[in-house]
Formats: structure tokens, sequence, C-alpha cells
């Protein structure tokens, strides 16, 4: 509810709604390539198809995401560019930095079951403050659905892979999220601080050692560098 | 000697393990990780190529490093400081990076393998591309040229390199080319300003550019100015090593050539600005191979040796390569099938076994089989509890021959898998190679990639020949598809989806004992069609690494358009329902 007015905020604008959008569909993208991976890595049957099939949602989502976000670039700068092409390298993971290979059955799907609760909820109050554009509503109800699927199947099987576990099993994928959270916070905040200080390092230090590196580089010759001269005699 | 040899921490990291002077396990991490260029430090890789070779590290004689982290730093920190105060924006993130971890990493690897770093030693960048040029090669003496964007200061060496009878081996460098003077920065910037990705889409320019003419050559020339005696110096003002690391092309270049190709813009090679793009490709591809043609024939005047081997990024560019076979006056040209960075992990581990510890030299075999095996059985077993068909048969190899001479596409995958970029028969997309509509179906429903991107051919060595004009030498070339040749002008309408728009063709020529299974299809293929050619392509989707385990494999047939899977003597069918699924999905 707090957050209600930023949303509204976030949303109103079209030329953001739609980098939001574009952004959503790589996440999507990313997902399910995880979801593949998935598949590929359990030895469950039953999960690898629920897997696959969890996977080309997610594939259809970012189709989704990606044509609505098109268009509603196309309606307010009449750009048709996506502009965020390579905003994910290709074949880049999307979970967290989630090592799928180290994950156990039980870890993955609780992890899952997480990940989709957070994004229904999201999409549930994206759904709710964009009220001027139907079209984009609409997409969030339709996704929504699908989240709203891919959390009671993950639970289920979450209860057929771990009984009697769920609920412990849960609770530590719960406080994994916080943790990495945590880590990410930690590194972003100590990477801006490792650049004020090497930018002020940068401009108070080294200007006596650029003048020497570019003393330097004029004496440089260009072309080849003899590394073997005995073997030129 | 046990020794394992790391590249990484760049772009493409890999293990290799060489014990008592022969290979015996090598793999990119990224294989292992499923991240495209995986650059991360390759502890799947490593763990992989001890557990195959049953090892613990502190089985280990020695672990060699592919690159010294402390010359790296030098350059990096000279180049900075030469910048200054332009290069404010990008001292921060390359301190972070080098200080972070790059440069230590004679630690990290003792302490991720737990191991004392009395044991961990580094050899220059460009020694270990030499080295995995030179050792691997069926050759006595040679010279040897490595070009790539940049190691730590070299970005090109010729040399010379000799295998005794006596058992020693010696790699000489003669002479090198230091940053910023880099053929392969130079034609980075090209791709880049063509809208493609650094260090992954080179191979597009170099397939744009048979579609243009080389119209643009005078104004390349401004920017690398090629010397009489080879050498070349880069106009710096056209580029922007320390500002745009990830473009590398300045403001004045856009000024010369004209706009950058977004990524997100189509290439519309009938428009005026697609034939500008295609110029331009044409133009830097076309003074590459001049410079890489000109400093061939002087090492070859200067050496006397009839073969060359040839190492480094460079190396990847196919057209250069063969054009340095037809003019430098080599009689051979050896390129490893993993001439990149992956590759130097190989060339490390080689180097250090032969010149650092002075072993003897033993032959190296002439295959790039390096990596693990798939497990058929898991195949057939995944398989069959999803409902798909799959049977293990005898005659698998007659049924893929049917199979592929009734248009259906075959996903293959046999044996150990490729060391290095190219799919060359165990981990492969195989098709029939002689309609378009084949390479605009597999481009559509399986690659999804570009239309102007060609598909290479593979052909049985006895063959090759017939279709393909190899000048001397050029089946070596082709053994690892690293030279690219004409087609026959009378097999080119006959073999439309693997010629070139210019026709020609990077064709993989395939001797029995390399693949004796993959080179029987051919022949049960040349059976039913009279051509024993077929399309070979990577057996992944885009934006995908190669596949390595039958599960891998198995996901990408569920989700492309590939009819048959087949892994040794296992053959998995998509049932008709799953392959409307998959090409509605497309639609």
């Amino acid at each position: 509810m707090i957050l209600r007015p930023v949303h509204h905020f976030i949303w109103a604008d079209p030329q953001r709604r739609a980098r939001k959008l574009l952004e959503f569909a790589e996440v999507e993208a990313s997902g399910g390539r995880d979801l593949v991976r998935a598949a590929e890595l359990t030895n469950d049957p039953l999960l690898r198809a629920r897997y696959l099939a969890h996977a080309r949602d997610e594939a259809r989502h970012a189709d989704m995401f990606r044509a609505r976000g098109r268009a509603l670039r196309k309606e307010t700068t009449g750009e048709e560019k996506e502009g965020l092409a390579d905003w994910m390298a290709p074949g880049e993971l999307g979970m967290e930095g989630l090592d799928l290979a180290r994950e156990t059955d039980a870890d993955l799907l609780a992890f899952l079951h997480l990940s989709e609760s957070a994004a229904a909820r999201d999409f549930a109050r994206y759904a709710r403050v964009i009220d001027k554009d139907p079209a984009t509503r609409i997409l969030f109800q339709r996704i929504l659905h699908d989240e709203d699927e891919h959390k009671k199947y993950t639970r289920g099987e979450l209860g057929r892979i771990a009984p009697r576990r769920e609920r412990r099993v849960l609770w530590w994928a719960r406080l994994r999220r916080l943790w990495k959270a945590y880590l990410r916070f930690a590194t972003a905040l100590a990477g801006v601080m490792a650049g004020v200080v090497l930018t002020l390092q940068y401009f108070v230090l080294l200007p006596p050692f650029a003048w020497l590196a570019k003393r330097n580089a004029k004496r440089e010759k260009s072309g080849w560098n003899i590394v073997d001269e005995k073997a030129l005699r | 000697m046990k020794i394992l040899g790391i590249s990484g921490h760049y772009h493409d990291s890999a293990a290799a393990l060489v014990i008592d002077g022969v290979p015996v396990a090598a793999v990119q991490e990224e294989r292992l990780t499923r991240r495209k260029n995986d650059a991360g430090f390759p502890l799947a890789a490593i763990e992989w190529c001890l557990d195959h070779a049953g090892l613990s590290p502190d089985d280990l004689d020695a672990v060699i490093f592919y690159e010294k982290p402390t010359l790296k730093f030098d350059r990096v920190l000279t180049g900075l400081l030469q910048g200054w105060p332009g290069s404010w924006r990008s001292y921060p993130k390359a301190m972070k990076n080098m200080l972070g971890e790059k440069l230590w990493v004679r630690g990290l690897i003792a302490s991720q393998l737990g191991i004392s770093t009395r044991r961990v030693r580094c050899i220059e960048h460009h020694q270990s591309h030499a080295a995995a040029a030179f050792l691997t090669a069926p050759t006595q003496e040679a010279a040897i040229i490595t070009a790539d964007g940049v190691g730590e200061w070299a970005t090109l060496t010729v040399g010379t390199g000799t295998k005794r009878a006596d058992g020693s081996s010696e790699i000489r460098m003669l002479r090198e080319l230091r940053f910023p003077h880099s053929l392969g920065l130079f034609y980075s910037a090209v791709t880049a300003y063509l809208g493609f990705t650094v260090n992954e889409g080179e191979y597009k320019v170099m397939g744009l550019a048979s579609y243009g003419q080389p119209t643009r050559i005078d104004e390349m020339r401004r920017l690398l100015r090629p010397a009489a005696n080879g050498a070349f110096t880069l106009d710096l003002d056209y580029f922007d090593f320390l500002g745009k690391v990830e473009s590398g092309y300045s403001n004045r270049f856009i000024d010369l050539f004209g706009p950058a190709r977004k990524n997100w813009q189509p290439i519309d090679l009938t428009s005026d600005e697609g034939r500008r793009f295609a110029d331009i490709a044409a133009s830097a591809q076309a003074l590459l191979e001049e410079v890489m043609v000109g400093i061939a024939t002087n090492l070859q005047r200067e050496t006397g040796l009839s073969d060359l081997c040839l190492g480094g990024g460079v190396a990847l560019n196919g057209v250069a390569n063969a054009r340095i076979l037809r003019e430098a006056g080599f009689g051979r040209l050896f390129v490893p099938s993993a001439p990149g960075d992956a590759g130097c992990a190989l060339g490390a581990a080689l180097y250090a076994d032969r010149i650092l510890f002075g072993q003897p030299h033993k032959a190296v075999p002439d295959h790039p089989f390096w990596g693990p095996k798939p497990d058929e059985e898991a195949l057939l077993r995944i398989a069959l509890e999803d409902g798909i068909p799959a049977i293990a048969s005898n005659q698998a190899i007659e049924d893929v021959a049917d199979a592929l001479a009734t248009d259906k596409i075959v996903g293959w995958v046999d044996g150990a898998m490729e060391y290095g970029p190219r799919a060359l028969g165990h981990r492969s997309i195989l098709a029939a190679p002689h309609d378009v509509a084949m390479r605009d179906r597999l481009n559509r429903d399986i690659k999804y990639r570009e239309g102007f991107r060609p598909f290479a051919p593979v052909v049985a060595a006895e063959h090759a020949d017939r279709f393909f004009e190899l000048p001397p030498g050029g089946a070596r070339l082709a053994r690892f598809m690293s030279g690219v040749v004409p087609v026959r002008p009378e097999w080119r309408s006959r073999l439309a989806a693997i010629t070139h728009v210019d026709g020609t063709a990077r064709v993989q020529v395939l001797e029995r004992e390399m693949e004796p299974r993959l080179h029987a299809l051919l022949e049960a293929y040349g059976e039913r069609s009279g051509i024993p050619v077929l399309l070979n392509t990577s057996f992944n989707l885009a934006g995908e690494p190669i596949v390595n385990t039958v599960s891998e494999a198995y996901s990408t047939f569920r989700r492309c358009g590939i009819d048959l899977l087949v892994a040794g003597n296992v053959c998995v069918t998509k049932p008709r329902v799953v392959r409307a699924q998959i090409l509605e999905n497309v639609a």
C-alpha cells in the first residue's frame, strides 16, 4: 500500500511502461532458459515435463511482454526499436546467480515457488495501478493467471518430492533469498564506494604518472618489436 | 608429468590436462556451466578434466595459467595513464576488475585447487597460442603466426617452431606488434560498429562481407596503415579502446563511415543502408586479409619453411586463412581446432611440458575430441519416460541416412565433445545440403538467426576435390573447418544450402580415421543422394553453447525443429504432435 504512489508514478508514463515491459520480457526469457536447464538436470520425469511446460510459458510471456512493450514504444515515440536487445548477454542465466547443477529438486522447487509468488504479487499490484492502459492491464492479468498456476504446481510438486519437509525447505529458501538480497546490496554499495575512492585517486594521485606515461608513449616506435635478437642475425 | 592448463578471465575459459606429454582431456567452461562464452574461473572444466583422468589436484605436477597477469596489469594501467584524463570512467572499472581477482590468479588457482602456489606458473598469452598451434600440429618445423585482440602487450607475433630428433622442442618468437596496434581489435571495432557483439559476432562480419564490395578499403587504410615490412599501425583517432571498451570505435570513425548500425536494426541487403554495411564489412575483411597475407609472405621468405602454424582468434577467419594458404608461399597451413583463448589452456600445458620442463616431444593425436562422452542409455531412458519413440538400433547409420535423404533434420551426438568453437561431427545438426529451402528452414525453425549467415558442409576426404576447389594443402586446412574455399560451379545449384552468396563454403574435409561413424554416414548418404556431402552446423540454439550431455541434446531437440535425435546407436524420433506444437510456437 505504501508503495502504491511509487508504482503509479512508474507505470503512468507510457515510455517508462514500455521500458519496464521490455525488461520483463528479458527476465522471463532468461527464466525460461533456467527452467530448460532445470529440466535437463532433473532425474524426475514428471518434473522434467513440468519444467519444460513452465519454460514454454515463460517464453510465451517474454513474447507477450515484448510485443506490448514494442507497441507502446511505437505509440509513444513512433519507433519500433526494442533498445534492449543486448540488455542481457545471450545465454546468460536469470535466476539470481543460482547454480542449478548444485540445487536439489526440492530446493529448486521452493525457490521457484517463492519467485512465482513474488512475481504474482507484483503483477497483481501493477495491474491495479494501470488504469489508463487496458491492454497492458489485461496482459498482466493473463500472465498472473499463469503465475498462479506455476505457484500451485511448484507447491504441489514440493509436497510430492519432499513430504513432511516442505515448510522447512520453504523457510530455508526464504532465508537464502534474503541473504542473496543482502549480498547484492552489499556488493552494489561496495562497488559505489570503491568507484568513488578510485575516481578520487585517479584525479589526485595519477597526474604525474600520466605525464610520464604520455612522454614515454611519444618515444615508443611503432611497428615490429624485436623479441629474439639472435634469431634475426 | 601431469600438467593442467587453464585459460580464463577474459572470454571462453577452459581447462586441459596433459599426462606424460599427451592430452587426455580438454573442455571449455561454457559447455559445462551452459553460459555462452563463460569467462569465469573454469572450475567445472578443471573438475571434469581431473575426474576424467582419475586425479586429484595433489597429483598434479604443475598448473599453468595461459597469460601473465602482472604484465597484463602493466598494459592496462599504462593505457589508462596514457589516456588521462579521458580514461576516468574506465579507470575504476578496470582497477576493480584487475585488483579484485585477475592480478592474483596464482593465489586464486592455488586456493581453489588446494595446492601450493609454487606449483602454479604463468606463461605469456601468445606463447600459449603459439604452443597450441605448433605443438599440436603434425609438423617438425614450421613458421608460427599468432594474432588476436591483445594478450599482455603483444597483439601479433611471428616466430618459428622446431621439434628435433632428440625429442627437444623449441618455440622462438622473432618479433611482435604491441597494443594498441592490433588486427583483432581493429576487426572487433568494425564488428561493434556493424551492431554485432564483440568476441561473438566477428564471424557474422565475415559472412556479411561476401554480400559487399571492398569499396571503402582506402578509408579503412586510414584506420589501419600497413607498412612495407608487414607491420601496421592503427590511427588511434578512429578508435577508443579505453573510453568505449565495449565498442572500441570513436566518433571520428562514425564521421568517416556514417552512422553505426544499431543491434536491433535488421540488415536489409536490398537497401542502400544494408549495402553500406556489407561494403564496410567487405572492406575490413579485405584489409585484414591483405595484412595477414603480407605478414605470412614475409615470414615465409625469411624462414624458407614450407609449413605455417596459425593461432589466436584471428585464425578463426577462414577466408583469410584460405588466402594465406593460396598466396603466402606455404605448402601447408595448420590451424588447431581451438585457435582462440580456449585453446590456450592446452597450449599452456603443452608449452610447460615441452619447453619449461624439457620433456621429449610426443605426437599429439590429430583430432579435436577431448571433451565428455555422451551416455546413450540415458537418452533412451529419458525419451521412453517422456513417451517419445526411441530405439537402440544396430543399423542407426542406415536409418539416419534414410532420414536425411527424406529431408529430415538430424541432431547428431557421438563420442567425446569437440574442443573449440566448431562442431566437427560429435555435436552437430546434420541436414541435406541441396536446397535453399533447407537453409531457410534451419534458420527459421532451429537456429533463429540472420538469413545472410551461411551453413557449413562436411564431405568425406576422398570426395572433397570433386565438389570443392581445394588449393594444395586445402584438405589439411579444412580438417577442422578452418578455411573457406569455392564450391565447384557445376555443384553450386545442387549444394545450395551450404554455398554462400559468393560461391564459397567453410568446408570440413573428414578423414575416416578421425571420425569413422560420421564418415560412414556420409558414404551411406552418398549412396542415396549421389552426393556424399552433408550440411553440418553446431548442435545448439541461438545464444546457447553447443550441447554437451544427451539431456541437453534432448531438451534442444524438444524445443526446435529437429526431426531425429541420434546418440550412438540410439535414435529418438519426434512425434508429429510435438513437431506441430513446436512449429506453432515458432510461427
